[in-house]
């Protein structure tokens, strides 16, 4: 038989990982042949298996004609790199062997090695000379995802526009990339035929969540990929909503299954909460039942015991306060995770804190998926405008397609006006539209507010943790550029200098503890956690260390009174634990809620709580329904 | 199963018989359009090859990283580049012979060079 595709997509946290494997570990229960493949840089498919897997594909102990394998783009990056270099270094002197190898570490290098790998699977013969029947694809967060998926057109475009022009890709001379790019058509290919591939999102039934899916899907199909299903997890079983915060949102999770029902036309299944962790085949086998053949999950799943443990983990609120408030000079907070574990939240509750305090605080975004205006309950633009309602808060978006826009239009315009021929412009505007246009011009915008005097105090609510780790470590790579380029003595240029200039002042600010704050948001699971350590561990590399970590959707103890919300409860505790003994900074912790975050009275209300009230268990403050 | 994407050409590549070769320095592309600033001189390149093709004339660029073989296929450029290492970059080449170091060269220079070439 043909072998089959199942792509999972989804954020971390949402299930998307246990819900890959449950299917991986029942398909391989009926006799077919199976390969589940992670390209998550934070992947914990060894964890769910309970055994050691790696950059190979990996026999799973248990599970006969099972098998796993996680992708590691850092390994996958690194044998493209030795591979590419290695009659090189003969050849060339040693200084420019190191110009080489710094120019191969780039991202470009980065994507081509795990797309590569990544296409090796898809690559596979349409008769039955397949080594697998279903190939499970764990796929990389959204944003990740998609710009994987769109590749291939890209180079295919950029391969073609090479050859007819001067031979040249970002990737390599036309000719030698011609046999490349069939292999890349031929994996596109399967991905767009609905008999071999479907597409499974994993969401769970909230607003971000579904905005997300709804965008992933969109991006997918304008590549021409159509067969979508979807998994709605998280939802909270009758055994679970027992308890006046877990009835609200039961009934928060119906108003959104309404509207998934109205807004998302694909196949849909559901999957319930569960009172514990999914780790071992096992569970995996239980999940299964629960999923596939609709058992009941408080008589299936065998959840493991777990001790409370919440004494060890409250941090005094003075040490977050002095982590958040300006000192002296000018106090610059930024919100670091993946997305959807709340960073929106916490930047808008933090901002809005900030300026109650008499603080002249600007708040903004580069996330392209921001819902900065839906949480403040008030438009949020592409200029900086003050927020109605809340004294000394300002608020911008940085749009990065907008901000190519008029990047695009300023470079042209000055190139006109420097007297280059029409023919000259046109090659220009072509180059200018690239994904990197986008990411260059998001990041002056962001220089732009990030060396703005004037303010006391500037929270960003940052991009999804890869984006923005290669949006923060730009600053970093161009200075390294500039110095090359002066080194490779290439005739610098007043403009670079000044370029220089402006992004050491940067790089200054965000590496001094005095000045800046990266706060590291994760929900107390075991992925979310694994993300945000792996992205502290990159921010490292560049100098930049965090400086508090906050958890998000923290059930409050006086909720943790049903064996279901318990049960849940000291699972958080653990993570909670785990989260001091990682990080080893102070925590902040926002309490789950009964309804969604929205307007300027709740955030301030949640930033009293959160920030000022030292107790760490507390009963609801007013009528708003805030548990805490 | 790996089959590598080449990110270089690595394969032996025919003999070319370009009027014009550009070995060029590091860089981000070779538009000069993807760095911090924009390299007005990398413009200028871009808009002179245009010029060169337009005249029907074969224009390659090669980079260490992408084209190393045309590197190490040209002696008087491994010289160069051995002797001077960075400073030699860009190497400018005109029907098979070096016509400027460590600059790029005017439009002029090249259409010199080609006319004398032919004569």
């Amino acid at each position: 038989m043909t072998t089959q595709f199942i792509f999972f997509s989804g954020k971390g946290g949402v299930g998307k990982t246990s819900m890959a494997c449950a299917h991986a570990v029942r398909y391989a229960d009926e006799g077919k042949r199976t390969l589940i493949v992670t390209t998550d840089p934070a992947s914990n498919l060894a964890d769910v298996f309970e055994q050691g897997i790696g950059h190979q594909v990996t026999s799973i102990t248990g599970v006969p004609n099972l098998s796993a394998m996680e992708i590691d783009p850092d390994k996958a990056t690194q044998e493209y790199i030795d591979h590419a270099m290695a009659p090189l270094r003969a050849a060339f002197p040693p200084q420019m062997v190191q110009v080489m190898e710094e120019q191969m570490s780039g991202p470009c290098t980065a994507e081509v090695a795990a797309f590569d790998r990544f296409t090796d699977f898809l690559d596979v013969p349409a008769d039955n000379g397949g080594a697998f029947d279903v190939i499970i694809f764990d796929t990389a967060p959204t944003g990740h995802t998609i710009r994987l998926l769109e590749l291939p057109s890209e180079w295919s475009q950029s391969i073609d526009a090479a050859s007819a022009g001067s031979g040249q890709t970002c990737l390599g001379p036309a000719a030698a990339i011609q046999d490349a790019k069939h292999k890349y058509e031929r994996a596109l290919t399967a991905m767009r035929q609905s008999d071999q591939t479907a597409f499974v999102f994993v969401l769970h039934p909230e607003a971000i969540s579904i905005k997300e899916t709804r965008r992933a899907i969109a991006e997918l199909r304008k590549l021409d990929i159509a067969n979508f299903r979807l998994i709605i997890n998280g939802i909270i079983p009758p055994e679970g909503a027992q308890n006046p915060l877990f009835a609200a949102r039961t009934k928060m999770q119906a108003r959104y299954l309404a509207q998934i029902d109205a807004d998302l036309p694909y196949l849909k299944q559901r999957m319930s909460l569960l009172a514990g962790e999914i780790k071992g085949v096992e569970r995996l086998r239980q999940v299964g039942k629960i999923f596939f053949d609709g058992s009941s999950a408080a008589k299936t799943f065998k959840a493991e015991q777990v001790q409370p443990q919440a004494a060890l983990f409250a941090t005094p609120l003075k040490d977050v306060r002095a982590l958040l408030q300006p000192n002296g000079h000018r106090r610059t907070v930024f919100f670091a995770g993946k997305g959807g574990v709340g960073k929106t939240v916490a930047s808008c509750i933090t901002a809005v804190w900030l300026a109650r305090q008499g603080h002249k605080t600007l708040l903004l975004t580069t996330d392209p998926a921001a819902h900065l205006g839906d949480v403040l309950d008030s438009p949020v633009g592409d200029e900086v405008a003050p927020v109605s309602g809340q004294p000394n808060l300002w608020a911008v978006k940085i749009d990065p397609k907008a901000a190519a826009e008029t990047y695009k239009e300023r470079i042209l315009a000055d190139a006109r006006q420097r007297g280059r021929p029409e023919s000259a412009i046109k090659v220009m505007e072509e180059e200018l539209d690239s994904p990197c246009t986008e990411e260059m011009a998001a990041f002056d915008k962001f220089i732009e507010y990030a060396s703005q005097e004037g303010w006391q105090a500037v929270v960003f609510d940052t991009a999804p943790t890869g984006h923005t780790l290669r949006l923060l470590e730009l600053p970093v790579d161009w200075s390294t550029q500039l110095d090359v380029k002066i080194f490779a003595s290439v005739e610098t240029t007043a403009a670079d200098d000044v370029a220089k200039q402006r992004f050491g002042k940067v790089i200054e600010i965000m590496g001094d503890p005095e000045q800046s704050t990266f706060a590291f948001v994760m929900y107390p699971e075991a992925t979310p956690i694994l993300e945000a350590w792996r992205a502290a561990q990159e921010l490292g590399t560049v100098g930049i260390h965090p400086g508090l970590v906050v958890a998000n959707m923290v059930i409050p103890l006086g909720q943790a009174n049903t064996a279901f919300t318990l049960a849940r409860r000291n699972m958080q505790e653990k993570y909670l634990v785990e989260i001091a003994e990682r990080f080893q900074l102070p925590l902040a912790q926002i309490p789950l809620l009964s309804h969604e975050i929205k307007g300027l009275a709740m955030l301030a209300e949640l930033g009293e709580q959160i920030y000022q009230n030292d107790l760490t268990v507390k009963e609801p403050v007013t009528g708003v329904a805030i548990y805490g | 199963m790996t089959q590598y994407i080449p990110l270089s050409d690595l394969l032996p590549s025919p003999a070319k018989t370009a009027d014009v070769e550009f070995f060029d320095p590091p860089m981000c592309c070779p538009t000069g359009l993807c760095g911090p600033t924009l390299d007005q001189t990398l413009l200028d390149v871009s808009e002179m090859i245009v010029s060169l093709q337009r005249d029907n004339l074969r224009v390659e660029r090669y980079q260490m990283t992408s084209h190393p073989n045309a590197f190490l296929a040209n002696t008087e450029v491994m010289k160069l580049v051995i002797e001077k290492q960075m400073a030699a970059l860009p190497i400018t080449v005109v029907r098979g012979k070096v016509i400027k170091v460590g600059a790029y060269p005017e439009l002029t220079e090249i259409k010199a060079k080609l006319n004398g070439a032919k004569a």
